[in-house]
């Protein structure tokens, strides 16, 4: 800052380094020390919810449609409610988004239902006249990736303690419980289990040939995770 | 203390820090034509300028070795 | 060999300046592609069905904002500094078998790690997080090849001649330190293979997922702390450095003020860091980091004008060379739209201007202002200005030069000015209610209304692109068949017809 530093190249970069680190210690670290705690009825993903979430990301939809619900009249009419910290306890990532091309998702799953994220997917303008959304037909016979999706829930448990197989608390005063499966089969079971669910609503031939061959299409478990937004 | 408090802290002594510090930083810059080794500050502008390799630099480090 | 004077060695210059053309190329392509994909949604599938998944518009946004960022303007930082850094520092590369070694490493592993950047990100291998999706391997790979860098500035500072640090060199030092804390930080994320051995089992899953080390409102906050602040080390702080040395160098005028130049560079270091919390405003984050992060905005504006002044203050008195020269016309410009863009963020930080601007096209315009107008103008006017005396050639072609500031102008204005009107028409739209108090359009409604808006930013995003391709000729054509030079030139770069 004095003369001086300019000529001592490593109290220089010092400097530099406390004047910028600075803010990132006020700003930031108090927020950690209050993680935000989830909100009564927010629970963990399933294994096939995770596995949908990872194609959401895998294909970018964060790029053109967000996950933040502002406190605005417009946008709580459009949307529903405004998001709350909690809600996004076990989100990792969040997945806010910063540009709005497509509608928000926060809440999809409260007004969309399986049938119409089947047509939309498959040819987006023929549900919305006008959409510029591309179509995603590959996803209808692409494998969801259920091993991946195990490993991060085994890794959410083991390294951020979210509480899989526990009771969580619900907005009507009963719990839940989260399963998570002690192996990769089981956990292979248990998406396929819920898979099924979702595939007796769908019409798609080769999603029903795939889950009767006992394995998910990736839109499967995208719609899965898409349901699972409230 | 709670983090929230060192944050608050934190905050305080920065503010009173920037004003000081950065006030009496600008009217230091504003006062002195040269700094304390004797250059005026505009000189070291030539660093770009006078960029050769053969060119002369301004404040050469060899300068302390030799003392 | 033994009698040659000593010169400075670009060898390691001239290799960034090639990637710099080649992802300049590659990621502007891929930028025009998805403008014109948002008009024109056919083009989603450009390349066929089968291949539509490696062509939609979600696939594809990552590559382009990475490749624009982390191939071509890292790659100019680079480049620029293993030029800039020899001569203010007055050592050469050459006298260091040590450094040339690191520089060449550097290179080539960075070259390795955009390749395979490149690849994972077409795979759909992402973390998500805007500007730093690249899943852990390669984001090893990128901590390596930055702790190279690291090795050649201080390398390079401990052998100089010059006692004094030049402004440029400190812009260089903040941006290797900032990017540094930043990238790592948040990056943190657990492979998810380390779990496998909990559950007992040998092999599970993909090599190439992670679980970020924050959740949620947290992850949001360190991601935007980044963000923004990767903007700032990677966009503003390095591209500083370029102008502080190339606009005086080439119009051969003193910076105005070596003063000013002190106080902004300590008071962009300090404010800049605080402002990321502009991004999250009304979100989920606490109030009083909003509110921060709009105040330290505002306040930003300072420093970023005390350079941007500089700047022009620094041809008082030279304008002709401004009509003159296209290469100083594009560092001119440059600063002008430095100056633009820092006055447009933080209006869109003001929390009721966010409230409209937040999510839409305005604030594409916004980063596009600053990228095409000022980084893609300043590394453009860096490398023009280094051909010469890297290749020690006469610049091809003023007349293609002079052309190029024109069409590429254009360009911008095209792109911000629609991106203005599309944003604000869509933020209006959104909150739009009608007399009963019902929403007065449905999502689709203002989509539609955008169409000639996202032509037209298409539009200008090719221009920029065709001036891009007719400065890749330039280059070229310099290094193969400019006339060549007997001696370095001190000031104006010499240009042919």
């Amino acid at each position: 800052m004095f003369h001086w530093l300019e000529k001592h190249p490593f109290l220089f970069a010092v400097g530099v380094f406390v004047t910028i680190a600075f803010a990132g210690l006020i700003e930031i670290v108090p927020n950690f020390a209050q993680a935000s705690r989830p909100t009564i009825g927010t629970k963990p993903y399933s294994t096939l919810e995770i596995a949908g979430r990872q194609v959401y990301i895998k294909n970018g939809c964060n790029t053109c449609h967000s996950q933040l619900i502002r406190p605005f009249k417009a946008e709580t009419d459009r949307y529903g409610h405004y998001s709350l910290s909690g809600e996004y306890a076990y989100d990792r990532p969040f997945l806010w988004g910063s540009k709005r091309t497509g509608p928000d998702l926060m809440r999809v799953g409260n007004y969309r239902t399986t049938e119409w994220h089947e047509n939309h997917m498959m040819d987006p303008v023929k549900i919305v006249q006008g959409s510029i959304m591309p179509a995603y037909p590959w996803l209808f016979t692409t494998k969801a990736d259920i091993e991946t999706a195990f490993a991060e829930q085994v890794t959410d448990q083991e390294f951020f303690g979210v509480p899989y197989n526990k009771p969580i608390p619900m907005k009507d005063g009963t719990t839940q419980v989260v399963k998570l499966a002690k192996s990769i089969a089981g956990a292979n079971a248990d998406a396929l289990a819920e898979a099924k669910k979702v595939a007796s609503k769908m019409k798609n031939q080769d999603v029903k040939d795939i889950v009767a061959h006992g394995e998910v299409p990736e839109i499967v478990a995208l719609i899965a995770y898409l349901n699972s937004l409230k | 203390m709670d983090v929230n408090t060192f944050a608050a802290y934190g905050y305080f002594f920065l503010i009173i820090f920037l004003v000081v510090g950065s006030y009496s930083y600008i009217y230091h810059l504003y006062k002195n034509r040269k700094d304390s080794s004797g250059v005026d500050y505009e000189h070291y502008s030539d660093m770009a300028l006078k960029d050769d390799i053969g060119d002369a630099p301004v404040k050469p480090i060899s300068d302390e070795k030799k003392k | 060999m033994e009698n040659r004077p000593l010169e400075y060695d670009y060898t390691v210059a001239k290799m960034f300046m090639l990637t710099t053309v080649v992802f300049g190329i590659v990621g502007m392509s891929i930028g025009v592609l998805l403008a014109f994909e948002l008009a024109f949604p056919g083009l989603n599938t450009i390349l066929g069905k089968s291949a539509a998944q490696y062509t939609a518009f979600g696939r594809l946004r990552p590559l382009h904002t990475d490749a624009v960022a982390f191939g071509f303007t890292v790659s100019g930082i680079f480049a620029t500094w293993y030029y800039v850094g020899q001569r203010v520092l007055k050592v050469s590369m050459a006298e260091s078998k040590f450094l040339m070694f690191i520089g060449k490493l550097q290179f080539w592993l960075y070259v390795v790690g955009v390749a395979a950047a490149v690849v994972s990100l077409f795979m759909g291998y992402t973390t998500s997080k805007e500007y730093a999706e690249f899943e852990w391997p390669i984001d090893i790979a990128i901590v390596v090849v930055w702790v190279l860098w690291g090795v050649s500035i201080f390398g390079l500072i401990g052998i100089r001649r010059e006692k004094s640090l030049y402004i440029s060199v400190w812009y260089y030092i903040a941006t290797f330190l900032g990017v540094a804390m930043l990238y790592l930080f948040n990056n943190m994320e657990i492979p998810t293979m380390l779990a496998t051995d909990a559950i007992g089992e040998t092999n599970m899953g993909s090599w190439m997922h992670s679980v970020s080390m924050y959740a949620g409102t947290n992850d949001a906050l360190v991601q935007w702390w980044y963000g923004h602040n990767a903007v700032a080390f990677v966009f503003t702080v390095p591209i500083i450095a370029m102008i502080y040395y190339f606009l005086p160098k080439e119009s051969g005028q003193a910076i105005y003020s070596y003063k000013l130049s002190l106080l902004s560079f300590w008071g962009l270091m300090f404010v800049y860091l605080w402002a990321g919390g502009h991004h999250l405003l009304y979100s989920t984050v606490p109030d009083w980091v909003q509110t921060m992060g709009s105040i330290f905005s505002i306040v930003l504006i300072l420093p970023s004008w005390g350079s941007a002044i500089n700047m022009l203050l620094t041809m008082k008195g030279e304008w002709q060379q401004v009509a003159s020269s296209p290469l100083i016309k594009f560092m001119v410009l440059a600063s002008t739209f430095y100056m633009f863009s820092t006055l447009e963020g933080p209006i869109q930080a003001i929390k009721s201007v966010n409230a409209i601007a937040h999510f839409t096209d305005w604030i594409v315009g916004h980063v596009h202002d600053g990228t095409l107008g000022w980084v893609g103008f300043m590394i453009m006017a860096s490398l023009f200005h280094m051909a010469p005396r890297v290749f020690k050639r006469e610049l091809y072609s003023k007349s293609l030069m002079a052309t190029q500031f024109w069409i590429q102008t254009l360009g911008i204005v095209f792109y911000f000015t629609s991106m203005w009107i599309s944003g604000i028409t869509q933020g209006m739209m959104w909150r739009a209610h009608d007399e009963y108090g019902n929403l007065a359009y449905s999502f689709i409604d203002t989509v539609n209304v955008l169409h000639p808006y996202y032509a037209l930013r298409g539009t200008g995003g090719l221009l920029f692109l065709i001036g891009f391709f007719m400065f890749s000729y330039n280059i070229y054509k310099t290094m193969t068949a400019g006339k060549r030079l007997d001696s370095e030139p001190a000031n104006a770069s010499p240009m042919g017809a």
